[in-house]
């Protein structure tokens, strides 16, 4: 393992702009090079990831080629779910229902999409520390505190190799400091090359249902658009989109939501003849969910932010005809 | 973990992924060969493969819980799930280590749900057979379990002591020692085939003494 | 011949047989249950001689390794069964969850590639789908994401626009086997 990270870390070296990450010391630069670093190298690593209770072993396999990002997630122990990024797609293979989810990639395959900014905008946001860690792995590391500052947003720890900037652990973090996520690798190789083999999926997928969201036909007018009233501190919408999502009958409207660092998602679909069904909260590791009945359609907000913050967002869309009434006064309790 | 050669054509050099630069025991590639045939449907292959690491897997689990009482149970879950997850098992390490790791997680799910504190990081649990520890366990057995298993003990080892010195020879080289047949057939100064009869014939009074007992 | 093949198995456990041996023999060995005790008795002596006096498991455990993977397969649920004789005071209820999740999970859709109209191939069981709304207790069996395909949709297009970090975390809990959901249903309705 040493080796392999010595050498990427040459790799790397030559690669890399030197005077951009020569000596990074502040924590922006630290978290630039751990951004740059997870778009750009190849690596093959096996993490134990932790939510709540459970803990899984699983195994990431990264590969870069011709400036798109390309990846292998398998979990290891017990269900043997992976899911695959090529080029083109998103392969969700579950083997204990037999089935496959298949989404076509929607972020253009640039690596600069993929990256958070830091910079003045986030500082709004965020304090960012970075300081000396003891050893993981055998290899030095710094760790980097990204702080929220308010309670809209989890914390991060990072735990980062100081050669490749390569994060061995990290740790998402709420409020009170505790961490509802955790991944620490217990093997890692950086390498010069994966091949695509390496990305083929170990399942065998002859005889399972394919579920397909479809190809992205041209966007159809939607009979009304969707779009927040009241947008948590420091979030804004960057993208809507109309999308087709595996699992779903119907196209739904798809809103993305980004502080510059944590993403959160807002679906609206046709809401079904059953009638409205209670809000409910959902919690799997960081991620947190929120769906409820807005005007006859089932609204859900999923993201790693904390549950009031889903729940803001998804209580808060209406379509735009009603936003183009004129504003009664407000008198909404901001409860919080 | 075994080292795959690139198939590409490619000549970077990979790390090997085990401590030790050894190729692959005929133990390995025999497991290798059984989880093969349950990927094509086989599922009597992994009967053996259960029959071949029970023990050692109800002992890790059992140095794993506070409550040995539950390890067969929390061992029988960990087989399951490795029955299920046998389809994305690709080889790239023995298959022990595989098993190993996903007993060790179905354990720390067992002992976390319910103590219901986060888990710790601990490092990889040395396999290390302590006597200590083994006494320790069996504790939480029940006082027949703990009557049956010193009594399976004690008629092994009184089927081995009684066995013809070139019997218990092999056969001690083979389960104790680890040799492989080629490396016993060197130190006993005998052709490979001699070492399997011998072995054989050693397994063979051993199985007759147990019969009784476990009837 | 019988010897024959107790001496193949004795060979095979140590990983000396041949390969072309291996797949005849495995048949046979799954069709007798005395040549399964058999290898079961020379796994034994080998353990015995490695640690005696140590923990081991006990006679029927491989039979009921064995019974509870068949009962697996025949219910098609992901959740592996509970032995009969243990409190399981720590596990997942079964069979209530089961049958609702494979209920829900019943009416599958099948988009056409060429993008056509969607159409929903359902094969639709007694109980009505109702994937987002759960009624078990906060702490016991949840649905996994595996159960709930729509979430599962949601958490793979979600995790395309996080960052690499939080790609990660959002899709190793679709892969999770028990991601430990934890739902909670509001009793009020809340207007927005």
């Amino acid at each position: 393992m040493r080796r392999g990270l010595a050498a990427a870390a040459l790799a790397l070296a030559a690669l890399a702009a030197p005077q951009a990450h020569a000596g990074a010391q502040t924590a922006g630069e630290w978290l630039q090079r751990m951004s740059d670093s997870l778009a750009t190298l190849n690596y093959d690593g096996l993490f134990t990831h932790t939510a709540g209770q459970q803990s899984e072993t699983m195994r990431i396999v990264h590969r870069v080629d011709g400036g798109r990002s390309m990846e292998r997630l398998v979990s290891l122990d017990g269900s043997g779910r992976e899911i695959v990024r090529t080029a083109e797609e998103v392969h969700f293979y579950m083997p204990d229902r037999r089935v496959v989810l298949v989404e076509p990639r929607t972020d253009d395959g640039s690596l600069l999409r993929a990256l958070p900014a830091p910079g003045p905008k986030l500082d709004e946001l965020y304090t960012l520390e970075v300081r000396k860690g003891s050893k993981l792995l055998g290899r030095d590391v710094k760790v980097l505190d990204i702080r929220p500052r308010d309670a809209y947003r989890y914390g991060y720890r990072l735990w980062l190799d100081e050669e490749t900037a390569m994060p061995l652990r990290s740790e998402v973090v709420n409020g009170e400091g505790k961490a509802v996520e955790a991944m620490h690798f217990t093997r890692l190789e950086v390498r010069d090359r994966i091949t695509p083999r390496e990305l083929e999926p170990a399942v065998d997928a002859t005889g399972y249902q394919w579920v397909r969201a479809g190809k992205r036909g041209e966007p159809r007018a939607a009979n009304a658009y969707w779009r927040p009233r009241k947008v948590p501190p420091g979030f804004r919408l960057v993208a809507t989109r109309l999308q087709i999502v595996p699992g779903v009958p119907v196209p739904v409207q798809h809103l993305i939501f980004s502080d510059g660092f944590a993403s959160v998602s807002v679906f609206i679909e046709p809401g079904t003849a059953k009638g409205p069904a209670p809000p409910e909260s959902t919690s799997v590791g960081s991620s947190n969910a929120f769906s409820t009945q807005v005007r006859g359609h089932v609204v859900t907000a999923i993201g790693e932010v904390p549950a009031a913050t889903v729940r803001d967002l998804a209580t808060s869309v209406a379509p735009v005809e009603e936003m183009a009434a004129p504003a009664k006064p407000s008198t909404e309790p901001t409860d919080r | 973990m075994a080292n795959f050669p690139p198939s590409d054509g490619s000549t970077e050099p990979h790390e090997p992924r085990d401590e030790s630069d050894r190729p692959a025991t005929g133990v390995e590639q025999s497991d290798l060969e059984l989880v093969r045939r349950v990927q094509k449907g086989e599922r009597g292959a992994f009967d053996l493969l259960v029959l071949r690491y029970q023990h050692k897997v109800v002992k890790l689990v059992a140095r794993l819980l506070r409550d040995p009482a539950e390890a067969e149970d929390v061992a029988q879950e960990a087989f399951v799930k490795a029955y299920r997850a046998l389809g994305s098992f690709r080889g790239d390490s023995a298959f022990y280590t595989w098993l190993y790791r996903i007993a060790v997680n179905t354990a720390r799910n067992t002992m976390a749900s319910r103590q219901r504190r986060p888990l710790d990081y601990e490092a990889d649990l040395s396999e290390s057979e302590q006597s200590v520890v083994e006494s320790r366990m069996r504790h939480g057995d029940t006082p027949e379990a703990v009557a049956l298993s010193d009594e399976i003990h004690r008629t092994v080892n009184g089927a081995i002591e009684a066995l013809p010195e070139d019997l218990r020879t092999a056969i001690v080289l083979r389960e104790v020692e680890g040799l492989s047949y080629e490396e016993i057939a060197e130190a006993m100064d005998c052709p490979v085939g001699t070492v399997r009869s011998r072995i054989f014939r050693a397994r063979e009074a051993i199985d007759r003494s147990l019969k009784p007992l476990l009837d | 011949m019988t010897d024959q093949i107790r001496e193949q198995m004795s060979a095979l456990l140590d990983g000396e047989l041949p390969r072309d041996q291996v797949g005849l023999l495995v048949r046979r060995m799954s069709r007798d249950a005395e040549l399964k005790r058999t290898f079961g008795n020379y796994v034994l002596a080998g353990e015995s001689l490695r640690a005696p006096g140590g923990v081991m498991a006990s006679p029927g455990f491989a039979a009921r390794v064995s019974a509870a993977i068949d009962e697996g397969e025949v219910a098609g649920s992901a959740v592996p069964t509970v032995p009969a004789r243990s409190p399981a005071r720590w596990r997942r209820p079964l069979a209530a969850t089961a049958v609702a999740a494979s209920a829900a999970l019943a009416a599958v859709l099948l988009v056409r590639p060429d993008g056509g109209e969607p159409q929903l191939f359902a094969e639709r069981s007694g109980a009505p789908e109702s994937p987002l709304v759960v009624t078990l207790p906060v702490g016991g069996s949840s649905p996994t994401p595996g159960q709930n395909q729509r979430l599962a949709g949601y958490l793979v297009v979600h995790g395309q626009y996080a960052t690499p970090i939080s790609r990660r975390a959002v899709w190793s809990n679709a892969l999770a086997t028990d991601p430990g959901v934890a739902r909670v249903t509001y009793e009020n309705a809340e207007a927005p």
